[in-house]
C-alpha cells in the first residue's frame, strides 16, 4: 500500500470493469462481487489516504509520476492534496454506496456495473490528476458512460414542462426551456448531458491548449505550469490572453458544475439516470466543476482569479434562488433533488468567490458534504421508484406506513442537505456563510433565503412521499430490510454525521490545501480589507517578498496558514 | 535529367518490396487459374502471406534504418515512406481477411478480387515512395485502377455499377486535371523531382498548375470541393472495398500531399496555409453537418470520413515536424477504427443483409461484442479518451496550437461535439432501442480477427502511445528541417544504409 494507494484507488475500477468483461450475465452473484470487490479496495484505499494524509506537511502527497508522451509533454502525475483528498473519497464512498443500491438491477447487470466502475473511476482520476492532459482526459472519460447508464438503465423523465404552482397554474424551467426541445425520452436526456458537457468541455480543452501555447513550457504539467508560466498581459482582442483563458476555462469547467444558466442538462440528466448513477452524477460528477476550476482557473491564473471571480459570485445568486424555486414547484422526486443539487452547487460558487481561507474551505467541505446527503437522497428517491415506479409526487404518500425504515432515513437527508447543525454540511454552510459575509453580503442574504427554500421543498417532498393519505395502488411497496439495503444509506448517514460531530481532521486536511491556494491568489494585492486571513499575512510576510512557493510536498508558507488558522479558531 | 538506368543490386534492395510482392502477385494469378476449383478463401490467406512477407521485409528495412533513392530521384524509399508502406500494406491485410465472407456474394472472377487488391495496394506502395511528379501520376493511376472495378465488382447492383461510372468520370477527371497541373509546373520550372521546385520563382502558372494538382489529390482524399464521389461511391461499393477506399488511398494521398506541401513548396508555407485552413474548415465542417442526416451507416462512416480528413489537414496547414508527425499518428487512429466500424459493418450486413443506420436496433442485445466493438471504434473517431482517435486529434491541435491556429482549433473542437452526436445516434441504435429480431448474430473467425485488431489497436495507442509517437516521429526526421529544401534531399553517400 503506501504511496501507491492512489494507484490502487484509481486502477481497482478499471481492473474489476475489465474483469467484468469476462464474466457472464448468468452469474449474477460473481457479477456484484467483482463490483463490490473493486470498490472496495478503491474505498479502502481512500480511506488510507484520507487518514495518512499529512495536514501539517501539506502540499502533494502520494505523488505518482510516469512519463507517458515525451513528444507532447504529458506524464501521468497523480498526487491529492487538501482540496483532492475529501474528493477522492467522496467518490469511493458513492461508488461503493451505489453499487449497493443497484444491487438488484437485473437487465445487463455486468454491463451496468462495467459503465459505473468506469464512470467512478474516471471522476477518480480527474480528483487526482496533476497533469492538465490528464485532467481533461478523465474528464471527457467520465461523459460517455453517464450516456449508456442513462440510456440503458434509465427511465423516461416525466412532466419535465408541467409543473404546476398552487394555484394549478403551470410553471416551467424557462431558462431550462431554451435548450429543451420538448422531449421527456431518457435518450434526449442522455444525449443532451452529452452535448452539453463536451461542448463546455471543448471550451476548456481551448483554454488548456492556449496555456500550454502560451506558456512555451511543453508542458502540461501543473505545477510547473503554476510556477513558472507567465500568461499575464499579453494582449488578444482588445483584452488579455489570462482572461479568455479564464473564461474558457471557467465555464467550460462551470457547466458541469452546473452553474446557471448552464444547468439545464443537469436535472434532466438526474431525471432519467438510475439511482447509483443519479448519487455518482450529483454527488462527485458534478464537483468535477467546481475542482477543476480551482485546479486550473485557480492554480495557473491566480490573479485572472481576482479579478473575474466576481463573475461566479453573480452567478451563484441566480443558481440557488432559481434551482430552489424550480425544485419547490416540480412534482418529479428526482427533478426536485436535482434541481436542488444545482441550487446547493451556487453555494460552492459563493465560498470559492469570497476567495478567502474560510469561506474556500467551506466550499472544498460543502461539496464533500453535499455528496453524502445528495447521495443519500437520490438512493431513496430510487428505492421509492423501484417500489412504486413513479416519481410523481403528487400521486404517492403516506409511505412511512410501508416503508420506515427509508422514512427516517428520509428526514436525516433533509437535514443533511438543508445544512442542520450535527451534520457535515452545516460545517460547510456555516464556513461560506461566514466567510463570504465581509465581501459578499447580499449573496449571503439570498443564500440564507436559499436555506429556507431548501426546507421549504424537500419538507413538501417529504410529506408528498411518506405522509399524507396513501395511495392504494403502491400498498405492496415494501422497507428496505436486508443488510445490501441498508448499508448504503447507514454508510452515507454516518459519514455525514460522523463528520458533522468531529469535522477536526476533514478541516485541517482541506485547509492544507486551501491555505497555499489563497495566498497564491491573495499575495500581491490584498482582496478585501476585511480578509482577516489577510491581515495576518500582512503582519507575517511583507508582500512582493513572499517567498516563491516550493513544489511537491513541502511545505508551503508554514507560517501564513499557521498564523491564519490560530486567527480563526 | 538523364535516365539512364545504372543499378547496382543493392539500389534493388530498395525495391525489394515491390518486387517481391508483384512476383506474388502473379503467383497469385497463376494460382487461381491453375486450380480453379481451390476454395477463395485459401487465395485470400495465400495473398496476406505475400503481404506479411512484405510487411516484415519493410519492418526490417525500418528497423535497419535502410533509406536511399533510386531513378534519379524519381523513387525514394525514406522512413515516411516505410511507414505508409506499412500503413497501406496492414490495412491491406485487414481488408482481405474482412472480405474473405464477403466475397461469396460476387457471382463471377473471385480469385480475381484478391489479386485485384494486391494490385491496388502495390499501386500504393509506390504513391508512397513517389517522389517526383511523374511517379506520381503514373503509382496514382495504377492503383486507381484496381479500385474503379472493385468498386463496381457487384455485377448485378444498380448502385455498385452507379459508384463504380461515378468514381471513374471523377477519377480519370481528376487524373486530367493532374496531368494538366504537371504539365503546368514542368513548364514554369522545368523541374519534376519535389526537391528541386523548392528554389522555382513563383508565377502565375505555378499557382494554378498546384491547384489542379491539389484538386487531384483532395479528391483521392476526399477533401470537401472534390468530395462528391464520396457518398455514392462508398455507398454502392462492396463493403471491404469501401473499407479499402476509406483508409489506404487516404494514406497514400497523404503522403504525397506532405511530400509537396512540406518539401516541394516548403517555401511558400504562408501562401498556401490560407488554402489548406479554408480546405480543412470546410471539409470537416460539412462533412460533419452531413453525417447528421444519414440514414446508412456506409454513407455516415463516409461523411465522417471526409470530416476527418478535414482534421488531418490542420495538421498539414500547421505545416511543421510535429504537424507532420501528429497526421502519421492521426492516420495510426483512423486505420484501426475505421477498419474496425467497417468490419463490423460487414459483419452486421452479412448476419441482416442491410446497412441502414435503423438495423443496428438492438445490437447490444444480439451481439454485445459487436456492439461494444463498434461503440469503441466511433467513439475513436469521435474522439474520446482513452481511445487513440481522442490523443490523435489532441496531438493535430497541439501540432496547430504551435504554430498559431485559433480558428482552425476551434472549428475543430466544436465540429467534435458535433461529430459525437452522430456516432452516438448508432450508439442509441445499438444499445438503447430494443432489437425488433432479437437472434443473435454470428461472426465469421477472420473477421474476429480484424475486429481484434482493431480494438487492440484503438485501446492500445490510446492507454499507451508512446511507441507510436516515437516511431511516427523517427519517421519524419527527413522533414524536420524542411524549409531549407537542400536539407531534404538525401545524400547519395547514404543510397543504401543497413
Amino acid at each position: 500500500m503506501g504511496e501507491y494507494a492512489l494507484l490502487y484507488i484509481l486502477f481497482a475500477p478499471f481492473a474489476g470493469a475489465l474483469a467484468l468483461i469476462f464474466v457472464s450475465n448468468r452469474q449474477p452473484t460473481l457479477v456484484r462481487g467483482i463490483a463490490a470487490s473493486a470498490a472496495f479496495v478503491s474505498l479502502v484505499a481512500s480511506l488510507y489516504i484520507f487518514y495518512g494524509y499529512d495536514p501539517v506537511q501539506g502540499g502533494f502527497q502520494f505523488v505518482q509520476k510516469f512519463p507517458w508522451s515525451k513528444e507532447l509533454g504529458i506524464a501521468l502525475y497523480l498526487g491529492v492534496d487538501g482540496i483532492g483528498t475529501p474528493l477522492v473519497l467522496a467518490s469511493s464512498i458513492l461508488l461503493f454506496a451505489g453499487i449497493f443500491v443497484s444491487w438488484h438491477i437485473k437487465d445487463r447487470a455486468k454491463e451496468f456495473y462495467i459503465w459505473l466502475l468506469i464512470l467512478a473511476a474516471a471522476t477518480i482520476g480527474v480528483f487526482m490528476s496533476l497533469d492538465l492532459f490528464f485532467l481533461y482526459f478523465f474528464y471527457e472519460m467520465s461523459v460517455i458512460p453517464m450516456y449508456l447508464l442513462l440510456g440503458m438503465w434509465g427511465s423516461h423523465t416525466k412532466k419535465y414542462l408541467e409543473m404546476t404552482d398552487p394555484e394549478g397554474l403551470k410553471q416551467r424551467d424557462s431558462v431550462g426551456f431554451i435548450f429543451n426541445f420538448g422531449s421527456n425520452s431518457k435518450e434526449y436526456a442522455a444525449m443532451k448531458l452529452v452535448l452539453f458537457l463536451s461542448a463546455f468541455a471543448v471550451a476548456a480543452l481551448m483554454g488548456i491548449l492556449l496555456i500550454y501555447k502560451f506558456s512555451g513550457l511543453n508542458t502540461f504539467d501543473i505545477l510547473v505550469l503554476r510556477e513558472q508560466a507567465n500568461l499575464m498581459n499579453i494582449p488578444v482582442l482588445g483584452t488579455t490572453l489570462d482572461k479568455i483563458i479564464w473564461i474558457l476555462v471557467f465555464f467550460g469547467f462551470a457547466s458541469i458544475a452546473p452553474i446557471w444558466p448552464l444547468h439545464s442538462w443537469s436535472p434532466v440528466g438526474h431525471a432519467a439516470a438510475p439511482a447509483a448513477t443519479s448519487m455518482l452524477h450529483a454527488g462527485v460528477l458534478m464537483k468535477l466543476g467546481h475542482f477543476s476550476i480551482i485546479r486550473v482557473a485557480f492554480e495557473i491564473l491566480p490573479e485572472t482569479t481576482r479579478e473575474l471571480m466576481p463573475i461566479a459570485a453573480v452567478l451563484c445568486m441566480f443558481s440557488i434562488i432559481y434551482g430552489g424555486f424550480v425544485a419547490f414547484y416540480a412534482k418529479d422526486t428526482k427533478y426536485v433533488i436535482g434541481y436542488s443539487s444545482s441550487s446547493h452547487m451556487g453555494y460552492v460558487f459563493l465560498g470559492m468567490a469570497a476567495l478567502n481561507y474560510i469561506s474556500l474551505s467551506g466550499a472544498v467541505i460543502y461539496m464533500f458534504a453535499h455528496a453524502m446527503a445528495t447521495g443519500m437522497l437520490f438512493a431513496m428517491a430510487g428505492w421509492v421508484y423501484d417500489q412504486t415506479h413513479t416519481r410523481d409526487i403528487p400521486s404517492l404518500g403516506g409511505l412511512s406506513n410501508k416503508m420506515p425504515f427509508i422514512s427516517g432515513c428520509f428526514i436525516v437527508g433533509c437535514m443533511a442537505s438543508i445544512g442542520m447543525p450535527g451534520t457535515v454540511n452545516f460545517v460547510a454552510e456555516i464556513m461560506i456563510v461566514v466567510g463570504s459575509w465581509n465581501k459578499y453580503p447580499l449573496q449571503v442574504i439570498v443564500a440564507m433565503l436559499g436555506i429556507v427554500l431548501t426546507l421549504a421543498y424537500l419538507f413538501k417532498m417529504m410529506r408528498g412521499l411518506f405522509y399524507g393519505p396513501m395511495n392504494q395502488k403502491y400498498s405492496h411497496a415494501h422497507d428496505a430490510v436486508g443488510t445490501v439495503d441498508r448499508l448504503p444509506l447507514l454508510m452515507m448517514i454516518t459519514i455525514s454525521i460522523g463528520f458533522g460531530i468531529f469535522p477536526m481532521h476533514l478541516y485541517e486536511v482541506v485547509r492544507s490545501g486551501v491555505d497555499p491556494l489563497i495566498a497564491r491568489i491573495t499575495q500581491v494585492v490584498p482582496v478585501a480589507e476585511g480578509d482577516e486571513g489577510l491581515r495576518r499575512m500582512k503582519g507575517e510576510v511583507k508582500i512582493g517578498e513572499y517567498p516563491a512557493l516550493p513544489m511537491v510536498s513541502s511545505k508551503p508558507i508554514t507560517q501564513v496558514s499557521e498564523a491564519s488558522r490560530g486567527g480563526q479558531e | 535529367m538523364s535516365f539512364t538506368l545504372n543499378l547496382s543490386f543493392s539500389d534493388l534492395l530498395l525495391l525489394l518490396p515491390e518486387i517481391f510482392l508483384t512476383c506474388w502477385l502473379c503467383v497469385v494469378i497463376i494460382v487461381d487459374f491453375v486450380s480453379p476449383r481451390l476454395p477463395k478463401e485459401r487465395l485470400a490467406y495465400l495473398s496476406v502471406g505475400g503481404l506479411l512477407a512484405t510487411l516484415g521485409c519493410l519492418a526490417w528495412f525500418d528497423v535497419n534504418q535502410v533509406s536511399g533513392t533510386l531513378f534519379g530521384n524519381m523513387f525514394v524509399l525514406d522512413r515516411m515512406a516505410i511507414f505508409f508502406k506499412i500503413f497501406i500494406l496492414g490495412s491491406t491485410i485487414l481488408v482481405i481477411l474482412a472480405s474473405i465472407e464477403y466475397v461469396d456474394r460476387f457471382t463471377l472472377f473471385r480469385g480475381e478480387y484478391y489479386v485485384l487488391v494486391v494490385m491496388s495496394a502495390l499501386g500504393m506502395m509506390f504513391m508512397a515512395s513517389a517522389n517526383d511528379l511523374l511517379s506520381v501520376f503514373v503509382s496514382l493511376e495504377f492503383s486507381t485502377l484496381g479500385f474503379y472495378i472493385l468498386v463496381s465488382y457487384l455485377r448485378d447492383d444498380l448502385a455498385s455499377n452507379e459508384a463504380g461510372l461515378k468514381f471513374f468520370i471523377l477519377g480519370v477527371f481528376a487524373a486530367g486535371l493532374f496531368a494538366y497541373g504537371i504539365s503546368l509546373v514542368y513548364g514554369e520550372t522545368g523541374k519534376l523531382v519535389f526537391s528541386e521546385m523548392a528554389s522555382a520563382p513563383v508565377t502565375p502558372g505555378l499557382i494554378i498548375g498546384f491547384l489542379l494538382i491539389f484538386a487531384a489529390l483532395g479528391f483521392k482524399i476526399g477533401a470537401v470541393p472534390f468530395h462528391s464521389w464520396i457518398p455514392d461511391t462508398y455507398h454502392g461499393a462492396p463493403t471491404p472495398v469501401t473499407a479499402f477506399l476509406s483508409i489506404a488511398p487516404k494514406g497514400a494521398a497523404l503522403a504525397i500531399m506532405l511530400r509537396i506541401f512540406l518539401v516541394a513548396l516548403g517555401t511558400f508555407k504562408p501562401t498556401w496555409i490560407y488554402l489548406l485552413v479554408a480546405v480543412s474548415i470546410v471539409s470537416m465542417t460539412y462533412g460533419n453537418i452531413v453525417a447528421i442526416a444519414q440514414r446508412n451507416i456506409k454513407r455516415l462512416l463516409a461523411y465522417s470520413g471526409i470530416a476527418q480528413i478535414g482534421n488531418v489537414l490542420i495538421g498539414l496547414a500547421a505545416g511543421t515536424k510535429m504537424g507532420n508527425d501528429a497526421i502519421l499518428f492521426y492516420l495510426l487512429a483512423y486505420l484501426f477504427a475505421n477498419i474496425g466500424a467497417f468490419a463490423v459493418v460487414i459483419a452486421v450486413s452479412q448476419a441482416i443483409g442491410r446497412d441502414e443506420i435503423e438495423d443496428y436496433r438492438g445490437l447490444g442485445r444480439r451481439s454485445p461484442f459487436l456492439a461494444f466493438s463498434m461503440l469503441l471504434f466511433l467513439l475513436s473517431l469521435a474522439g474520446v479518451p482513452p481511445l487513440a482517435g481522442f490523443i490523435g486529434k489532441l496531438y493535430i491541435f497541439v501540432a496547430a496550437i504551435k504554430e498559431g491556429l485559433y480558428t482552425l482549433i476551434t472549428v475543430g473542437l466544436i465540429n467534435i461535439v458535433i461529430s459525437m452526436y452522430y456516432y452516438l445516434i448508432v450508439v442509441k441504435q445499438m444499445y438503447i432501442n430494443e432489437p425488433i429480431d432479437p437472434s443473435p448474430i454470428s461472426i465469421s473467425g477472420p473477421m474476429k480477427a480484424v475486429i481484434y485488431v482493431g480494438l487492440t489497436g484503438t485501446l492500445v495507442i490510446g492507454i499507451y502511445p508512446q511507441p507510436f509517437t516515437d516511431w511516427v516521429v523517427a519517421a519524419t526526421l527527413m522533414f524536420a528541417n524542411f524549409m531549407t529544401p537542400a536539407a531534404t534531399a538525401i545524400p547519395p553517400s547514404l543510397l543504401v544504409g543497413g
